[in-house]
């Protein structure tokens, strides 16, 4: 059925369209355009707990790699600086107190010791001024396909301060089904920590006064995750995943110390805390992200429990409102409710012996605390990115008062709330 | 992996190529791109000499498909179909692309449109007989037209609404663009062969190519057997993507001043012509003619196989 005919017009016009299309001006550009993009996303994070306690500054840069075929390189540097006053774990008294800074040798004043004291009027709650703290962490991970439907990434982790050095790596493994509709994942982690605190780690439940100290201590993290991701719908995507982690070693705060209080609340003395060596973690967390046309909402529970009988309930919700333009808004909120654990008290009694293990960090309290946000976020170009993001922590334990006479009135666990802003660009190029 | 891409429900293709030779004098790369078995026939016997071009082919290919997949949310295709209405400033690559879009638009007096794709939301020819509501297609023909955007290169605006997609051609071209890459780094003869849509930039020494088109959906005639030296070949056919109910077949090609199939297409038309793009939008023209594909055909004086 061959005919040997001139071109029609449509024909040469077609021609003439086809030969610019698949011109070298093109083709040079297209070659050029080999979309391997350089990730560049660079956050400045400031943090700041009110009633001037802790503040930090935080700088994050990290870079990703697409090497294409799903081959991703993805590294993370972050330095922060952490300064100002922080709860030592002593109750408020009705009298000064006087402690010594972590960075002393001794708590009193002696000729080739440093001494560095701070003392608490009445009713405050004890805090160290002296606090300053300055981190370096990094990170990279390897990511890459395995066959068709596998991918397995692996990466390691490193941060150093003058009081605490942590290594970890980590590989996980995801295999897809169901044509990409499924996905399982599962991974192991392992992290290794060495505390040196300032002056020495204090002996575990040894008397403040008698200044015991022993050298650095270390610990060790194992962790294992098992998860589903699985697309519902077209718009909604939901994620099961179920941790374990343990940790076994010094899970001692070698800076916190609690009071000990004679039967009508007067401070008898101090002890250092003393936790368990090992810690078993359960999570398990459940996201879904579900898209109505631009809009995005992203709503997660988690229910933590671990082996201190600490057990925690988060329900976290993130709505990304497209508002056009390449603007977009993302109120947040989050609710985080914890009991506290076994060995946590507000103080120690004088006329019983001391248990074995006690604590009154705050951070091992039952406490409810609450964040409300808002971030704003610009896109730029095709692949640029900016936002900000305001956000208000607040931190509410249930423990806040006791019935001992010298402590009526005062606020042995105040509230805590802090600021958080975020300062965000992305680049690809 | 990214929520994102996990979000993105389609198949990415696999990132995986062989080579293999075949008889004395050839070598065969192949790979899975766009939905569609590729194969890259050289003309030698040297497995090492092909290794780089191997990798070189399923590159540009897997570009071509990342860069303009619709179903892929990292697309080009897909932040122009994101942008509300905004406008979009593309690379030099895209704005060729929609160049060749608006021109087809124009040679075919808008039969071929690259907005067309929003009839699949209520289209789905599956072999079924769910044809849509009379209603339902009305409903989107004002989301339908080329003229409706607004294109001046580099910038596309595209209405609330409307979509692009240049599935129309991708395969074409990347067929072309592949085939240009390769012949800048070898010197031998070359075919490119995606899915029964093929180029060449030369016949090999001893014989010309040997091709077989896949015709399927008919009884007879299952496969096209014809011989190939160099330029490009496309079919476009109906195959397996139509509905029928009370006997009357409804195809996949659909007029967009409707919304509705395109009666008495053929079931399948290959047209050999300068390039692959060229050869594939040929055998579209000829399906949107419906009844007059052939006479079509022999008006543009191409070389075609058409079957009824």
């Amino acid at each position: 059925m061959q005919l040997k005919r001139p071109p029609s017009a449509l024909h040469l016009g077609l021609m003439a369209a086809s030969c610019a299309l698949l011109s070298p001006a093109a083709r040079v550009q297209a070659a050029d355009s080999v979309e391997q993009p350089f990730e560049l996303d660079s956050a400045l994070l400031y943090y700041k707990e009110n009633s001037g306690r802790v503040q930090t500054i935080e700088p994050v840069v990290s870079l990703k790699k697409d090497f294409g075929d799903q081959r991703i390189l993805g590294g993370t540097f972050t330095v922060d600086s952490l300064s100002g006053a922080t709860p030592n774990g002593a109750l408020p008294s009705r009298k000064p107190q006087t402690f010594a800074s972590p960075s002393s040798t001794s708590l009193i004043p002696q000729p080739g010791k440093k001494t560095t004291l701070y003392t608490i009027v009445p009713g405050n709650l004890p805090q160290d001024p002296h606090f300053k703290e300055q981190r370096f962490a990094g990170d990279a991970d390897w990511s890459q396909p395995l066959g068709l439907d596998n991918t397995l990434s692996f990466g390691g982790h490193a941060s150093t301060e003058h009081d605490f050095d942590s290594l970890s790596v980590h590989t996980d493994y995801s295999r897809d089904f169901n044509e990409k509709n499924t996905t399982l994942s599962a991974g192991v982690s392992e992290e290794y920590d060495q505390i040196h605190a300032h002056g020495g780690n204090p002996v575990p439940g040894s008397d403040y006064e008698l200044y015991e100290h022993e050298g650095g201590q270390t610990k060790t993290v194992s962790g294992a995750l098992i998860g589903v991701t699985q697309i519902m719908a077209r718009n909604w995507l939901m994620d099961l995943n179920y941790t374990y982690d343990h940790s076994e070693g010094y899970l001692t705060d070698p800076y916190r110390i609690l009071s000990v209080l004679d039967p009508l609340g007067s401070v008898t003395g101090y002890r250092y805390e003393n936790r368990p060596d090992s810690r078993g973690r359960q999570g398990l967390y459940w996201v879904n992200k579900v898209a109505f046309g631009t809009t995005v909402l992203d709503v997660s529970y988690r229910r933590g429990k671990d082996s201190w009988g600490i057990g925690s309930d988060t329900v976290d919700a993130h709505l990304r409102i497209d508002l056009g333009r390449g603007v977009y808004l993302e109120p947040h909120l989050r609710w985080y409710h914890q009991s506290a654990a076994d060995f946590y008290d507000l103080y120690l009694s004088a006329a019983t012996p001391a248990p074995q293990f006690m604590s009154a960090d705050p951070r091992l309290a039952a406490f409810i605390g609450t964040t409300a946000g808002l971030k704003l976020g610009v896109t730029i170009g095709r692949y640029g990115e900016m936002s900000l993001r305001l956000e208000e922590y607040e931190q509410r334990p249930s423990d806040q008062s006791s019935a001992l006479p010298q402590l009526q009135g005062l606020n042995l666990n105040p509230n805590l709330t802090a600021t958080i802003a975020q300062l965000s660009w992305r680049l690809q190029f | 992996m990214s929520t994102a891409a996990r979000m993105a429900v389609a198949a990415p293709s696999a990132p995986d190529f062989q080579i293999a030779v075949r008889g004395d004098a050839l070598t065969a790369v192949c790979f899975t791109a766009m939905a569609s078995p590729c194969e890259v026939l050289l003309e030698t016997a040297d497995m090492q000499e092909v290794a780089e071009l191997a990798r070189a082919a399923a590159h540009e290919a897997w570009r071509i498909e990342r860069k303009f997949s619709r179903y892929r949310e990292d697309s080009v295709v897909s932040e122009i179909n994101r942008s509300e209405g905004n406008p979009v400033a593309v690379d030099q690559e895209t704005a060729a692309l929609i160049d060749y879009a608006a021109q087809c638009h124009a040679l075919s007096e808008g039969r071929f449109d690259v907005t067309s794709g929003v009839l699949r939301g209520c289209w789905r020819f599956d072999g079924s007989d769910r044809v849509p509501e009379v209603a339902a297609v009305a409903r989107l023909l004002p989301l339908i037209g080329f003229e409706k955007l607004q294109w001046r290169s580099p910038q596309i605006t595209v209405p609330p609404g409307m979509e692009v997609d240049f599935g129309g051609f991708g395969k074409e071209y990347a067929v072309d663009r592949v085939l240009a890459i390769l012949c800048t780094q070898f010197p031998g003869a070359v075919l490119v062969n995606f899915g029964g849509d093929l180029a060449s930039n030369c016949a090999p020494t001893q014989a010309p190519w040997q091709v077989g088109v896949e015709r399927p959906g008919t009884d007879r005639e299952a496969r096209l057997l014809l011989e190939f030296s160099r330029g490009g070949l496309a079919t476009s056919g109906d195959t397996h993507r139509f509905l029928e109910r009370n006997g009357t077949r409804y195809g996949h090609i659909l007029d967009v001043r409707t919304g509705w199939p395109v009666p008495l297409v053929p079931r399948s038309v290959t047209v050999a012509a300068g390039s692959c793009v060229e050869a594939g939008m040929l055998a579209t023209f000829a399906m949107l003619q419906g009844r007059g594909a052939e006479d079509f055909l022999e008006a543009q004086g191409v070389r075609y196989w058409s079957l009824r």
